[in-house]
C-alpha cells in the first residue's frame, strides 16, 4: 500500500458521526486500512483513531522484516513509548505492506504495564500473556482484548508506507503510564 | 444502543482539590476495593505528583498508577457535569493488592449514567402500561395502584398469591427492606431470589455436612499446597482471587468440561485438568474418595477428631420435628453417616469404581488417580489440601455433588484450619439481610413423611397461583431453565388477558388490574434500571426506577465476609430511587408499620440487629458507632476499602475483623460487649460441632440423567453454560460499554473443531441451537410417593417444551467434544431455554449446566472477516 492508499476518509462518513466528531475536541479521524478483499466484500473496511499531530517517523523498510520483531520507540524516545514491528502471517488490521500484514504494537500490557517483550507470537497473532496477570491481545484486531483484564486495547502504532520505507503516523489508543501521549514525557 | 469504540489517547487527570470517595466493586464476589475521584468539568490536574490527587508522577511506572480512558466518564455531582475516575485502590492492603483489578472493575466508570453513553436509556421515572406502551407517571400513582392491587390480592387469594422475584445481592439496605416486607409484614411463601426457583439451599450437601459455602479467606487459597476447583474458572470469574491470591500459590487441580485462561496457567504450573462430562462430577468425587479409602490416603487424626459418630447425628444432636431440610437430610440414614458407614457404603457402590467413573465422567482413569494422589500426599507427607467449588458443580446433580464433594475434603483433613479449607468461591457479592426467615411451613411443597420444601416459585406461577408480582432486579424469566416455556407462561397470564390498562386514570387503572387478577391473570411489578426484556419491555404493568452502584450510600460483603461502604459520588438519574424506599413507601401506602425510614444508613441501623450472631454479623460496629456518635456508615466509611471481615466482634476495645469460618486455630476468649461466639467459629455448623459424611448415591440421578443425555444420532449436543471474563452477569451494563461491546458484540457458543467440520461450522458463523426436547415439570404440590425423576414421570408431572438460542460459533478444541459452550445469560441468546425445568429434587436447585441442543449454521456475522469487532483468537495461549 502506498500513501496515497491510505488517506484520511471523511470523519463523519461511516460510523463516527458528525456530533461524535465534534465531541472528540476537534481531533482529527483517521482511517486505518483494511485489506482489500474485505472492502470487495463489501464489509466494514475503517476503524478510527484519534490523531493529533503526532510525528511522522521512519521506523524500517518492508524489505527488512523478517520473523524478529523489529523495536523501536515512538511517540517518544521513552521507556513507555517502546515498540514492536511485526510482519504477522495473516492479514490485520492496519496491516501495512503487500500482504497487509505488517502491524506494530506498543511493548506493555494495557492492564498494570507488564513487559510483552518476547511474547509477540507472529505465527498466530497474539501478544501474551502478560508475565504479570495473563492478559492476551489479538494483534490481527487492532490490538483487541483477547482475554484477560486490560480495560484497553494493546496500542496499535498507525503505519504508513512509502515505497519500502515504513512510517508510523500516529497511536491508536493511550500507551500505559501516559495521560496523554501527545504530551512529551521526556520535556 | 450500541455505540462504535474509538480509542481515545489521553485522559483527564484529577486536579489535587478533587473529591476522594472509597467503594468496592460492583461485579462479582470477590469486591475488589475501589477510589473515585470526581471534580467539575472544566478543571483539571496535572502531570507532578503534587499537582493531581493520585499524588502520582505522571508517565508512571509498571504496577504503577494509571487511568486508562475506559476509568473515565462524566456524570451528574448535585446538579453539575463532573469528570469521574474510578480506579483500583493502588494502596490497598487487601483483596486487589497493588491496583490489581479486572476488566469488569476496570471499566466501572463507563457503567455510570451519561446520557452522551449507551446509558441513556436507564429508567428515568415510575411508569404504567397503557394501551401497550409504557407511560410516566409520578411516584405516588404507581405505588397507590400496587398498593390497591395488593390489598385485593391478598384479601381474595390469600398471602400466597402476591410474589415477589428479586436479586439477592444488591445491598443489606434493600435486601433488608425487601425480606421486612416479603416475610415479616405480608409473610409469603411465594418468594424466590434471582438464580433459583425457590428459596432452598443453593449447595446443600455442603451446607448439610456442616461447612459454611463462604467461610474461608482469599489468603487460604494462596496457603494451600494443591487445591481442588471444582465448577469454575477463577481466572474467568473471580479474576482477583486467581490472580492476586492463587497464581504463584498452590498447585491446581482444575474441573471443567472446556479448557480455559485458568486451565492453561495451571497446566504450564504443575497442575492437573480434568475434562469431565457435564453432571458427572458426584461419580468423580467417589471414584476419587473411594482410591484414598482404599489405599487407606485418608487423614486419620482429623476425621477421629472432627467427623461426627452415628451417636452425634442421631442422639440428640439432628432430633427434633424433622421437618426442615437440614434434619430430616442429615438424620435416620439415608444421607448422613459415620466415617466407618460411610467408607462402608462407597467401597460397596458400584457406580464409583474407578472403571466405571472414568467411562461415565470422560475422565481418563489416571488422570482420577493422579488427583487422588496430589490431595492426599499418596500415603507421603500430606499436603495442605483447599477445595474451591461453584455452579459447574452444584448447578447439575446438586446435592449429591455438593455432598460428595465435602465428604472428599473430609477425607483430606480440609474445613477448619489455615490453607485446608472447603468453600465456595462465589459467584455474585454477599448482600442478603434476611429481615425474617422465609415461612416454610406456609409452603405448599411437600415431600413424603414429615418433609416441607420452599416452594418453586416458576411453577407456582406457571398454574396460575401468582396473581401479583413484583420482579426486582432479575430478568426472572430469562433467569430460570426453560426460559422460553417460561415466557409463555407470563404471556398468557399477562398481555394476553383480555383486561389491559387502556386509560391512565389511576381508578381505571386499579379496577383494569383488579378484573385482570379476578379473571385468573397476574399483574407484573418490575423495579430495575434498564429496560430489561422481556419482563420489563413486555410483561411489566408498572416499572419502578432504581438507583444503583455509586448513586446511593450502601454496604455488602465480600467472598471473605469483608464488609465496606459502596459510597454514594453521583446523583441517580431522574426519579429513581433506592430500592428500600420504594419498598417502604409501597409498605406505607399498605399500612404497615416499621418503614418510615429517610436514609440509607437508617436501613443500614436497623438491620444491624438481625444480622446479629450471623455470618455477616455486623452488629458491633453499628453499636460501636453509637458508643463513638456517629452513624453506623460513616464509622464504616471510615474503614474505606479495607472494610472488615465478618462476623465481627469486639476484644479488648476494638473491633476486630473474622478471617476465616470453622477455625480451629481460632482462640476465643469470653464474648465481650455484644460480640456472639456462634460454634461454627471455632467448630463445623451442626449441633455437635463435627463434620458429617454424606452419602450420595448415583442412583438419585442415574434416571434424570440418562433421560437428558444428548443422542449423538439425533444431531443432540450437550449444551453447558458459563461466563467469560470480559463480561459481568447478563452483561446489563456490558452491552452499554461500547469496549467491552466491541469485543463481545454477540454471544458465542463453542463448538469442537470435529464437531463443526462435518456440520460446515467455521468461526464467525452464525449458529442457531434448538431442542424441542426440553423437559417442564408440572402438577402437584405434594408428593405421596417417592421424589425421583421415575416418580415424576410416573405421576404425570413431566411434559416437553421447546427453546431456541442464536449465537456467534468459535470453533476451538478446548471445549469436548459433544459440547456446545456458551454465556449462561446474555439478553441476545436465552441459553436457559435450552436447560430443562426439572429442579434438584432434594434442594429444588436448577441443573443449568445439562441443556441440549441440536445445532445449524444459519449465515455469516460480520465478524468473520472483519477486523473491528470480536476476535476468535484462542483464549488458552499460555506463551
Amino acid at each position: 500500500m502506498n500513501q496515497e492508499d491510505s488517506k484520511p476518509c471523511d470523519p463523519t462518513a461511516g460510523i463516527v458521526s458528525r456530533r461524535e466528531f465534534f465531541k472528540l475536541g476537534g481531533a482529527a479521524i483517521v482511517a486505518l486500512s483494511l485489506p482489500a478483499f474485505l472492502r470487495k466484500a463489501g464489509l466494514s473496511d475503517t476503524v478510527y483513531a484519534q490523531q493529533v499531530e503526532y510525528p511522522r517517523q521512519l521506523i524500517g523498510r518492508l524489505s527488512q522484516i523478517g520473523t524478529e520483531p523489529i523495536a523501536f520507540n515512538y511517540p517518544w524516545e521513552h521507556p513507555n513509548a517502546a515498540n514492536f514491528l511485526l510482519m504477522l502471517e495473516e492479514p490485520a488490521g492496519g496491516g501495512v505492506g503487500p500482504d497487509q500484514s505488517v502491524v506494530a504494537f506498543n511493548a506493555f500490557c494495557t492492564h498494570q504495564g507488564g513487559p510483552l517483550t518476547g511474547q509477540f507470537h507472529t505465527g498466530i497473532g497474539v501478544a501474551g500473556p502478560c508475565p504479570l496477570h495473563w492478559t492476551t491481545f489479538d494483534l490481527t484486531r487492532f490490538g483487541m482484548v483477547i482475554s484477560g483484564h486490560a480495560t484497553q486495547g494493546l496500542p496499535q502504532i498507525i503505519l504508513e508506507t512509502q515505497g519500502d520505507e515504513i512510517y508510523a503516523t500516529g497511536v491508536r489508543g493511550l500507551v500505559f503510564g501516559y495521560f496523554d501521549n501527545r504530551v512529551d514525557p521526556t520535556a | 444502543m450500541s455505540e462504535k469504540y474509538i480509542p481515545q489517547d489521553n485522559v483527564p487527570l484529577p486536579p489535587a482539590n478533587a473529591k476522594v470517595h472509597t467503594t468496592a466493586c460492583d461485579y462479582c464476589i470477590v469486591g475488589c476495593g475501589y477510589k473515585v475521584y470526581t471534580w467539575p468539568v472544566g478543571e483539571s490536574g496535572g502531570p507532578s505528583e503534587n499537582q493531581n490527587a493520585l499524588g502520582s508522577a505522571f508517565p508512571g511506572n509498571m504496577l504503577g498508577t494509571w487511568i486508562s480512558p475506559n476509568q473515565h466518564n462524566v456524570v451528574s455531582v448535585d446538579g453539575q457535569p463532573h469528570h469521574v475516575v474510578v480506579l483500583p485502590d493502588f494502596q490497598s492492603q487487601v483483596v486487589n493488592k497493588v491496583g490489581n483489578h479486572s476488566i469488569r472493575g476496570g471499566t466501572l466508570a463507563l457503567k455510570c449514567y451519561n446520557p452522551d453513553t449507551p446509558t441513556r436509556d436507564r429508567l428515568l421515572h415510575p411508569q404504567i402500561r397503557v394501551n401497550g406502551r409504557l407511560e410516566q407517571v409520578d411516584w405516588d400513582t404507581a405505588l397507590e395502584v400496587m398498593a390497591a392491587v395488593s390489598k385485593h390480592v391478598l384479601e381474595k387469594y390469600g398471602e400466597a398469591a402476591w410474589a415477589m422475584k428479586t436479586y439477592s445481592y444488591e445491598f443489606f439496605e434493600n435486601t433488608y427492606a425487601i425480606t421486612k416486607l416479603a416475610f415479616s409484614s405480608i409473610v409469603t411463601p411465594a418468594f424466590a431470589v434471582h438464580d433459583k426457583p425457590s428459596m432452598g439451599s443453593d449447595t446443600g450437601g455442603v451446607s448439610d455436612a456442616g461447612v459454611i459455602t463462604f467461610s474461608a479467606s482469599y489468603q487460604d487459597w494462596a496457603d494451600a499446597d494443591v487445591l481442588f476447583i471444582s465448577g469454575t474458572d477463577p481466572f474467568e470469574t473471580k479474576t482477583i482471587v486467581f490472580t492476586s491470591w492463587i497464581m504463584g500459590g498452590p498447585k491446581l487441580i482444575m474441573v471443567l468440561p472446556r479448557r480455559t485462561a485458568g486451565v492453561a496457567y495451571a497446566e504450564k504450573n504443575g497442575g492437573l485438568f480434568l475434562q469431565v462430562i457435564p453432571g458427572t462430577d458426584n461419580l468423580l468425587h467417589l471414584a476419587i474418595s473411594r482410591i484414598i479409602l482404599e489405599n487407606g490416603w485418608e487423614d486419620r487424626e482429623f476425621i477421629d477428631k472432627w467427623v461426627a459418630s452415628n451417636w452425634e447425628i442421631e442422639m440428640g444432636m439432628g432430633r427434633g420435628t424433622r421437618n426442615t431440610p437440614w434434619q430430616w437430610r442429615t438424620t435416620w440414614g439415608q444421607f448422613g453417616t459415620d466415617f466407618e458407614g460411610y467408607k462402608e457404603w462407597l467401597l460397596s457402590h458400584e457406580p464409583a469404581t474407578l472403571e466405571n467413573a472414568a467411562r461415565v465422567t470422560g475422565v481418563p482413569a489416571e488422570k482420577i488417580m493422579q488427583a487422588a494422589e496430589m490431595i492426599t500426599g499418596a500415603g507421603g507427607e500430606r499436603p495442605k489440601a483447599s477445595f474451591g467449588f461453584e455452579k459447574g458443580n452444584y448447578w447439575s446433580n446438586n446435592y449429591s455433588n455438593t455432598a460428595s464433594y465435602a465428604a472428599m475434603g473430609f477425607l483430606c483433613g480440609a474445613g477448619n484450619r489455615p490453607g485446608r479449607v472447603i468453600s465456595r468461591l462465589g459467584g455474585h457479592q454477599r448482600g442478603w439481610m434476611g429481615a425474617a426467615s422465609y415461612p416454610r411451613d406456609k409452603s405448599p411443597e411437600k415431600l413424603p413423611g414429615r418433609r416441607k420444601v420452599e416452594m418453586d416459585l416458576d411453577r407456582w406461577v406457571a398454574n396460575g397461583n401468582a396473581r401479583f408480582v413484583w420482579a426486582i432486579g432479575t430478568t426472572w424469566t430469562a433467569a430460570m431453565a426453560a426460559s422460553q416455556e417460561l415466557e409463555r407462561s407470563f404471556r398468557a397470564l399477562t398481555v394476553e388477558n383480555p383486561h389491559q390498562i387502556r386509560s391512565i386514570d389511576k381508578d381505571s387503572v386499579i379496577q383494569t388490574l383488579i378484573d385482570r387478577v379476578d379473571s385468573g391473570g397476574m399483574v407484573v411489578v418490575n423495579s430495575d434500571i434498564y429496560p430489561v426484556e422481556p419482563i420489563n419491555t413486555e410483561f411489566a404493568d408498572i416499572v419502578l426506577p432504581a438507583a444503583a452502584w455509586g448513586e446511593h450510600d450502601a454496604t455488602r460483603c465480600n467472598g471473605e465476609r469483608r464488609l465496606r461502604l459502596y459510597s454514594k459520588f453521583y446523583d441517580a438519574p431522574g426519579e429513581a430511587r433506592p430500592d428500600w424506599w420504594a419498598i417502604s413507601r409501597f409498605a406505607q401506602k399498605m399500612g404497615f408499620e416499621g418503614y418510615d425510614w429517610e436514609e440509607d444508613n437508617d436501613v443500614f441501623e436497623e438491620a444491624a440487629r438481625f444480622s446479629r450472631g450471623g455470618v455477616l454479623d455486623y452488629f458491633v460496629l453499628v453499636w460501636h458507632a453509637k458508643q463513638l456518635g456517629m452513624k453506623g456508615h460513616e464509622l464504616l466509611r471510615t474503614l474505606g476499602t479495607q472494610g472488615i471481615q465478618t462476623p465481627i466482634r469486639w476484644v479488648d476495645g476494638e473491633m476486630v475483623g473474622t478471617q476465616r469460618l470453622h477455625d480451629s486455630t481460632l482462640e476465643l476468649g469470653s464474648p465481650e460487649g455484644p460480640t456472639v461466639h456462634s460454634k461454627w467459629l471455632t467448630h463445623f455448623k451442626s449441633h455437635s460441632g463435627k463434620a458429617l459424611m454424606l452419602k450420595s448415591p448415583w442412583e438419585l440421578f442415574s434416571d434424570f440423567y440418562e433421560r437428558v443425555t444428548p443422542d449423538p444420532a439425533k444431531g443432540e449436543f450437550w449444551v453447558t453454560t458459563g461466563r467469560i471474563n470480559e463480561i459481568w452477569q447478563s452483561a446489563f451494563d456490558d452491552i452499554r460499554k461500547p469496549y467491552i461491546l466491541n469485543r463481545w458484540p454477540e454471544t458465542w457458543v463453542e463448538i469442537h473443531p470435529q464437531d463443526a467440520a462435518p456440520l460446515g461450522i467455521e468461526s464467525g458463523d452464525m449458529v442457531r441451537m434448538w431442542s424441542d426436547d426440553i423437559l417442564v415439570q408440572t402438577g402437584g404440590r405434594v408428593r405421596v410417593k417417592g421424589y425421583s425423576f421415575t416418580d415424576l414421570v410416573a405421576a404425570g408431572s413431566i411434559q416437553t417444551g421447546r427453546g431456541e438460542a442464536i449465537a456467534v460459533a468459535i470453533v476451538s478444541d478446548d471445549v469436548r467434544p459433544g459440547l456446545l459452550f456458551t454465556n449462561f445469560l446474555h439478553p441476545s441468546s436465552p441459553a436457559n431455554s435450552l436447560v430443562h425445568r426439572v429442579p434438584d429434587p432434594v434442594s429444588n436447585v436448577h441443573r443449568y449446566k445439562l441443556g441440549k441442543a441440536q445445532i445449524e449454521k444459519i449465515g455469516e456475522s460480520p465478524f468473520k472477516t472483519a477486523f473491528e469487532e470480536m476476535t476468535f483468537k484462542p483464549r488458552t495461549v499460555s506463551g
